[in-house]
């Protein structure tokens, strides 16, 4: 509840239509402020619904999200929000669009900010002329520009070539570091978020399988290999493979390993894959919480 | 007091009413070509129009029939059509203004996601909503108003001058000459604004705003005759019904005194030998003097419908954001 509570979910569940399909369902977890979230999951993980709580643009159907402090509602002043489909008004030009933006957020506007991110577009142009990726810009000048304490960006950089997704990806970490802006963004491309991102959470099914700080959870992790005959008793397992008499393993260990195993350092990637596919994975929230 | 709240007001409140009126500029042109086109009609009707097919008239009712006479009877006739034209075109407003709130206002916004970008800036759902529903109202009942005035204006002043002159009970006449006008008018604007965010897509919503408004004006034409307390006049059978105006009921009046339907008969033998039976007939209807009356009472019912359609509006944004209401802690 502490304001350096970014986003906290208790028991969080949100489903369409009375008898739909839970969406998400029993996700706790907690972001501090200041931090750059990544979170993944498969299509149709829940991950769009989850950010659209956020914004306040929906209600949950059960539990709690903790936006800032209050609710999302409240906090819609100081939250800026991006989504998947970059929806923006066609018959304004770029020049308008962000006039728009500076009407609708008195108090906290930053114009130059906006401007410099939709600077090498046309301000004249009408935003129905523009491709995917400049309507991208001129969304994110949207979000950016409100300053907002907590950023959350669906999908953004999907319709970017790596140039601009590397320049607006520098741009809004600049952002973070410099005004201490929480950015939560969801993708499915892990390999994207890996340079960039501090915290993670996975989500899949609709529900929370991992959340934390990248570096403690790769650390709580590791790859190890060794002979199909050992037995990994009593770590967790999260997912292995044998092939001929070679088993490699995704393990969060309980204590010190054997020295018949070789051990590494799991690649983000690989941890989010291993629970991923192995879908009945103790989460480490939970296991907190028991 | 006032003044200085709203000389402070803007600084950190959203300027939502300046990007409404941006984003429907194409709208608000139409409606204003529209709208003087109808100004001019109905002054035109209440002048030049009405000037020449009233000495038309005038040409006409001074012929006898024993010598030929000429009269201007293209006046008479182009008076007619333009009245004609500028009443139905004043009815119709009300299904145009529910077309255009259910695809432009809030339909479109819903289907594109624009209400969603709209929803994240500083300004919340139900501002957002309130800014979408009030600022047309406004605009709505100012112009509506002043053209049911001018309709009104050109009835009036064709009474007694045009002999083929519609009667104050004629429907679109009725419905096009008072505030009843405007009322429907703000009900189209409501039952648009609520097909639009229900169904979320564009042509849906401008399809149902039009069938929502259209049962609205049925309902309303329905309960419009009961919604002034109405005066019965008996004759005998064969003086006929008296007493003109809006008929609320007409039937036959039996020996013990008990109103029943005219019978239906289909020869002169069958017809004289049915009529026998009754002792007068009743005509409840009414007169030209309850013409306010009416007009205010089908006001405030059609009022009291919009008000529930804009309660709906609310309720439904409700629950598909569930952020109207500030919870609770």
């Amino acid at each position: 509840m502490s304001s350096d509570t970014a986003l906290r979910a208790d028991a969080l569940g949100k489903r369409f239509g009375r008898r739909g399909r839970w969406a998400l369902r029993d996700c706790a977890f907690n972001l501090p402020t200041g931090r750059v979230c990544a979170v993944v999951g498969p299509n149709g993980a829940g991950k769009s619904t989850l950010l659209a709580l956020a914004a306040g643009l929906t209600g949950p159907t059960a539990g709690a999200l903790t936006v800032l402090g209050t609710t999302a509602a409240q906090a819609r002043p100081r939250v800026g929000y991006v989504a998947q489909d970059k929806p923006l008004y066609p018959q304004l030009t770029v020049a308008e669009t962000l006039r728009m933006g500076a009407d609708l957020n008195p108090g906290r506007w930053d114009a130059e900010l906006a401007g410099h991110i939709v600077k090498e577009l046309d301000a004249t142009a009408r935003v129905r002329t523009l491709s995917g990726g400049q309507r991208t810009r001129v969304a994110l000048a949207l979000a950016l520009g409100k300053r907002p304490e907590l950023l959350l960006l669906d999908e953004p950089m999907a319709d970017l070539d790596p140039l601009a997704r590397h320049e607006l990806m520098g741009t809004l970490m600049g952002q973070a570091a410099m005004h201490g802006t929480t950015i939560v963004l969801s993708s499915h491309v892990i390999a994207e978020l890996e340079d960039s991102c501090d915290h993670l959470l996975l989500v899949a099914g609709g529900q929370v399988r991992l959340a934390g700080e990248i570096d403690e959870l790769l650390g709580a992790h590791l790859r190890v290999s060794g002979a199909a005959s050992a037995d990994l008793a009593p770590h967790t397992v999260i997912e292995s493979r044998v092939t001929g008499r070679q088993l490699t393993a995704l393990i969060r260990p309980a204590g010190p390993l054997t020295d018949d195993w070789r051990t590494a350092a799991p690649s983000l990637e690989e941890l989010v894959l291993a629970h991923l596919r192995d879908a009945g994975a103790p989460n480490p929230t939970e296991e907190r919480a028991a | 007091m006032s003044a200085l709240t709203l000389t402070a007001a803007p600084v950190d409140r959203p300027r939502q009413t300046r990007w409404l009126l941006r984003l429907h500029r194409p709208a608000i042109y139409t409606w204003a070509v529209l709208w003087l086109a109808l100004v001019t009609l109905l002054l035109a009707l209440d002048g030049p129009l009405l000037n020449a097919a009233a000495d038309a008239w005038r040409q006409y009712e001074s012929c006898t029939t024993s010598e030929r006479c000429s009269y201007d009877q293209n006046a008479i006739l182009r008076y007619k059509d333009y009245y004609n034209y500028a009443t139905i075109a004043l009815n119709v407003l009300p299904f145009v203004l529910a077309a255009w709130a259910g695809a432009a206002l809030t339909g479109r916004e819903l289907e594109s996601g624009t209400a969603r970008l709209a929803w994240t800036q500083a300004t919340s759902p139900a501002h957002w909503l309130a800014v979408r529903l009030a600022v047309p109202a406004l605009g709505v009942t100012v112009c509506t108003g002043l053209l049911a005035w001018l309709h009104h204006r050109a009835w009036t002043a064709s009474q007694g001058r045009i002999e083929s002159a519609k009667e104050w009970y004629d429907r679109f006449t009725f419905h096009a000459g008072g505030p009843t006008l405007a009322a429907m008018a703000l009900a189209g604007l409501a039952a648009g604004a609520l097909a639009g965010l229900l169904l979320r897509r564009t042509l849906p919503a401008l399809a149902v705003g039009l069938v929502a408004v259209g049962v609205v004006r049925w309902l309303t034409e329905l309960a419009m005759p009961h919604l002034w307390p109405a005066v019965t006049r008996l004759s005998t059978v064969d003086q006929g019904f008296l007493g003109k105006g809006m008929v609320v009921d007409q039937g036959m009046v039996t020996a013990s005194g008990a109103h029943v339907p005219p019978p239906t008969c289909d020869s002169v033998a069958s017809c004289a030998a049915a009529f026998d039976r009754f002792t007068g007939r009743y005509n409840t209807y009414q007169p030209q003097s309850h013409l306010w009356g009416l007009q205010l009472t089908t006001t405030a019912l059609t009022l009291a419908v919009a008000a529930l359609l804009v309660t709906g509006c609310f309720l439904v944004l409700r629950r598909q954001t569930g952020t109207l209401r500030a919870a609770r802690p």
